[in-house]
């Protein structure tokens, strides 16, 4: 087997991946540093996000409204001392952006430009056009470019972690192009493998999104906290999943149903004016606003499309100008793949899975429980989204989590040394008898299609927007069948170059058990809570008994361990998520209390 | 999922011939016809996936995101370099839908290509902002009003999809030309008010395998998903080389190094 | 041992006499338009240099029904290349500022077709008001 020996090797090459590897490169050029994606970089998922990234600007905002925005739009389950050291940096990491050429889209007199965003009190959403997340991961790639110290191993596959002495020492790689697998020796493992959306049907996701490192950690002992808060965005395109930025609504876009009517006023985001109006309506925070459709879906008042119900975003009076100016993309995807023009019709939307809240559990410093790994990105439980995720959030979590990976592991790698490699070695041998395994195995039976996609629709019934005991319990009964059915996987492809379909076989072993540590979590969860909201009888939030993480364990075949572990609430004691004329009038209320003080 | 049948009737199938490429057991590429159902919204991308799910899991392609914003899924569609994700079907019902890797590049397997050269390019161009003038963190944003925004970004829209690299044929005659997709970026680059590399790339620009090696087909351009018009890339540098050249007389001082080798890095 | 093998597939060689590059192909040969209309001007400057009959054998050539054929595929030549040339040249100049908005590429096409139509029509009455 190929042998690279380096000193901080990095999974994932998006957003979070590309940040750690340049701060890991700054903080020490000596330090070789091994970036490893299975795809090149660009085509990293950081590319199809389209709103924003959220970092404090304009003199009448402050880190402590993005501080309470953020926690409130979590539901309290934010870790508020990780919340408080991500809003202190958003904005350096914006700036940061910025003079490495990102480009912003701006006021007239030059300076930066902020838009409003969904759950935000004021605005502080940085974008660049309808495309953030594209001019941001290039501008990383780009920017990565200047570094000799970064080696690039664009398409490779990792399919394990190599753990020794209770510490992770590197990684095993498929390189695509011939097959043939590498063992990397590192003193220091970043993951930044992304989310897990696409262990459900409609999503946002592209196809890369399978929770890779997720799984690699959780294999190796490593806990998978608050999986059970799945974002579902809730302007999606019905049957592709593809999405319409929040952008959209931050401009001034509105949800309609099938009457034309502006539905969310019935759920706690009203008054329907003065519109735009900041937190209220269509600005809302994106849990509230799936879950309201849910229930127009139940009314009878959305809409019939071939790929399932909807409702309309409505973005005509904008005006075409507007449109085309600042979202141009979404005009794009509402002409291409629906044949509208949305400042003539407005556009068909429904929710669909988008963001993944939990992940691998790490500290303040990105370190996870397991010596020499860290984590960064979406892949990572930072602490900082709670039971929901507010839009423009993620973007700059990837800057702010991604550049302390960098450094953490830097540091880190400084001061270790590495095991002997025969000692690694013969792990790194065992990793690739399983994974040839795969290709070799005679007389399977199961199609690797037919699993996924019945995970994929269990997860939807079981996992969606509203859960039930009995859907859930379904689901992990279903994910723990399909777990055993996959151990007689037959490839139809059995050669070495490009192998893609034992990629996708391995990334459904990485999806099973991600799906189970979802489902399991969920079932557990006996309250409702940001994304996780159930019709069972546990439908409040209830502090008393669940204001705490969910931390999934691994345990091979049998269903994961669940328990839990304290949130960490520093200043702002759980409080009543307000929004609409509901939060005007607390805020109201609370300056009166301060006059009167 | 095997997509619905369409109102009314049984679901149209479309045959779709692709050329197949596997180095371990093929001399050399040929071609294989599947028999594809579809509805009136699916894409190239999702009839390549259904061949792939139910009828061959030999087939290998790229793709991702769907959306044509991560440049994976370059291929010729009925003979023209288009992306999977953003061709539909029943534009190509009831003929037979030809399906090839993209043009002028070495096939890997089936429609993969290699893309490793072209990063390379991309690489050797100074594909960052060198700045004009120093700035530190808490001075905040180097300012660039919209109209100064305007001058670059369509260049900046660039997904490296190398749909461009197909189009061109001094490309395929000659696999050294910078291309569309590099010189788009140099010229983002170049273009962008708060950059001062401009010198350094055009030592790349001036040489036979810069600007020079096109000869303003404009095909590339045509076939830009994104319209970031790479013929005005690379010829607005022709004219600028020129100019530059000519200048050089008058007492201007132009490095006109050779091309640097690949890596790009200071 | 890697089983990777790259296939390198050989360019089409009559690649400029298909579609989509036979149009940039017959782009190309109008400018042998230009160049045959300038030998015939050329041819024409000898002749007068050379002497009455000389010149007098070069107004009698033009004035050929081959000379006519000739001149009018000049003709078409060279409008195909007046047309292609101002569709190319918002190409070669950088994104054309004017005020506080970007000149679309069209309207650079068109400011260059209305010239050559001005120059054309001037030149057309020049002739007329010189011809005794």
């Amino acid at each position: 087997m190929n042998l690279i020996e380096t000193d901080i090797a990095i999974v994932g090459a998006g957003g979070a991946g590309l940040r750690a590897a340049i701060a890991a490169a700054e903080a020490d050029p000596k330090l070789k540093i091994a970036l490893i994606s299975k795809v090149y970089p660009m085509r990293s998922h950081t590319v199809a996000a389209e709103g924003g990234a959220a970092g404090v600007v304009r003199p009448d905002d402050s880190l402590e409204n993005h501080f309470h925005d953020t926690v409130a739009g979590g539901d309290w389950l934010c870790d508020q001392d990780a919340v408080d050291y991500f809003v202190a940096h958003c904005t350096e990491e914006m700036m940061q952006l910025e003079h490495w050429g990102c480009p912003w889209s701006r006021k007239q007199d030059g300076h930066i430009n902020v838009r409003a965003f969904g759950g935000m009190k004021i605005e502080r959403t940085w974008f660049a056009a309808d495309k953030s997340g594209f001019h941001i991961l290039h501008t990383y790639f780009q920017t990565s470019i200047k570094y000799p110290s970064i080696r690039r191993l664009d398409e490779y596959f990792c399919l394990d972690l190599i753990v020794d002495d209770g510490r992770c020492q590197g990684v095993v790689a498929i390189e695509i192009a011939t097959g043939e697998l590498v063992l990397v020796i590192a003193k220091a493992v970043i993951l930044a493998t992304g989310g897990a959306g696409r262990v459900f049907v409609q999503n946002t996701n592209g196809g890369i999104v399978t929770g890779d490192g997720m799984a690699l950690a959780f294999r190796h002992g490593v806990a998978l906290r608050d999986m059970e808060f799945v974002q579902y965005h809730p302007t999606c395109m019905p049957g592709t999943g593809l999405l319409f930025t929040e952008g959209c609504r931050g401009e001034g876009g509105i949800l309609t149903n099938k009457d034309g009517y502006r539905y969310l006023q019935d759920y706690g985001l009203g008054p329907p004016d003065p519109w735009p109006r900041n937190k209220a309506m269509e600005l809302g925070p994106r849990d509230r606003i799936s879950q309201a459709f849910w229930h127009e879906e139940r009314k009878g008042r959305t809409f019939t499309t071939p790929h399932g119900s909807a409702v309309h975003l409505d973005l005509r009076h904008l005006g075409a100008r507007k449109l085309r100016e600042r979202l141009p993309q979404i005009c794009e995807l509402a002409e291409h793949f629906l044949g509208i023009d949305p400042a003539r019709q407005p556009i068909p939307v429904r929710p669909g899975v988008h963001y993944t809240m939990g992940g691998i559990l790490v500290d303040l410093k990105t370190a996870a429980p397991l010596a020499g790994l860290f984590a960064a990105g979406e892949c990572a439980s930072a602490g900082i989204h709670g039971a929901n995720r507010l839009g423009s959030n993620s973007l700059s979590e990837l800057g702010v989590f991604g550049k302390m990976a960098g450094i953490t592991a830097a540091a880190y790698a400084r001061d270790t040394s590495v095991a002997p490699t025969a000692t690694l070695e013969r792990q790194a041998q065992d990793v690739e008898r399983r994974a040839l395994s795969l290709i070799t195995a005679e007389g399977g039976s199961e199609r690797l299609a037919t699993l996924r996609d019945e995970m994929a629709r269990s997860m939807e019934a079981g996992c969606g927007i509203y859960r039930l005991e009995t859907e859930m319990q379904a689901t992990c009964d279903t994910l723990a069948k399909l777990k055993e059915r996959y151990r007689r996987l037959r490839l139809d492809d059995r050669s070495r170059v490009w192998n893609t379909e034992w990629l996708a076989a391995i990334e459904l072993g990485y999806q099973l058990d991600v799906a189970e540590a979802i489902a399991h979590s969920a079932l557990n969860r006996r309250e409702s809570r940001g994304a996780h909201q159930r019709l069972d009888g546990y439908t409040t939030r209830d502090d008393a008994a669940f204001l705490k993480h969910t931390l999934a364990h691994y345990r091979g075949d049998a269903p994961p361990r669940i328990d839990y572990a304290p949130v960490n609430i520093t200043r702002l004691p759980p409080g009543k998520r307000a929004y609409g004329a509901e939060a005007e009038r607390i805020e109201q209320a609370a300056k009166e209390i301060t006059h009167a003080t | 999922m095997p997509p619905d049948a369409a109102a009314g009737g049984a679901p149209r199938e479309i045959m779709i011939k692709t050329l197949r490429y596997r180095p371990d057991v093929d001399s050399k590429p040929a071609w294989q016809t599947y028999r594809v159902p579809f509805t009136e919204d699916m894409s190239v991308l999702q009839g390549l996936q259904y061949i792939k799910d139910h009828l061959d899991g030999t087939l290998s392609f790229r793709w991702s995101c769907r959306m044509a914003i991560c440049g994976s899924c370059g291929m010729m569609i009925g003979g023209e370099p288009k992306l999977a994700c953003m061709s539909v079907l029943r534009d190509y019902y009831p003929g037979e839908l030809v399906i090839e890797p993209l043009a002028h590049f070495p096939i890997e397997r089936d429609l993969v290509v290699t893309v490793g050269e072209f990063v390379k390019k991309i690489e050797s161009i100074y594909p960052y902002l060198i700045p004009k003038t120093a700035r530190r963190l808490d001075e905040g944003e180097y300012l660039q009003t919209p109209l100064q925004l305007a001058r670059y970004e369509t260049f900046s829209d660039c997904i490296n999809c190398m749909l461009c690299y197909a189009a061109c044929p001094q490309f395929g005659e000659n696999p050294d030309f910078i291309g569309p997709g590099a010189m788009a970026l140099l010229q983002r680059y170049n273009g962008d008010s708060r950059d001062g590399g401009e010198e350094k790339r055009m030592a790349l620009v001036h040489t036979e395998n810069g600007a020079w090696s096109c000869t303003a087909v404009g095909y590339c351009s045509e076939v830009c998903p994104k319209q970031v018009d790479p013929a005005n890339a690379v010829n607005q540098n022709k004219t600028r080389s020129a100019l530059d050249y000519f200048l050089r007389f008058l007492g201007r001082s132009v490095d006109v190094r050779s091309a640097p080798p690949g890596g790009g890095a200071p | 041992m890697s089983g990777a093998r790259p296939y390198i597939r050989p360019i089409e060689p009559l690649w400029w006499a298909r579609p989509p590059y036979l149009a940039y192909t017959l782009r190309e040969a109008t400018g042998v338009a230009v160049a045959g209309y300038a030998v015939v001007l050329l041819a024409g400057v000898i002749s007068l240099a050379s002497g009455e009959g000389a010149y007098q054998a070069w107004l009698d050539f033009l004035r050929s029904p081959w000379s006519l054929a000739l001149h009018l595929l000049f003709l078409i030549g060279i409008l195909a290349h007046v047309w292609t040339w101002f569709a190319i040249m918002p190409k070669t100049m950088p994104r054309l500022v004017i005020g506080d908005r970007v000149v679309p590429q069209s309207w650079i096409t068109a400011a260059g077709l209305a010239v050559a139509i001005a120059s054309f029509i001037v030149i057309l009455l020049l002739a007329k008001w010189v011809q005794p």
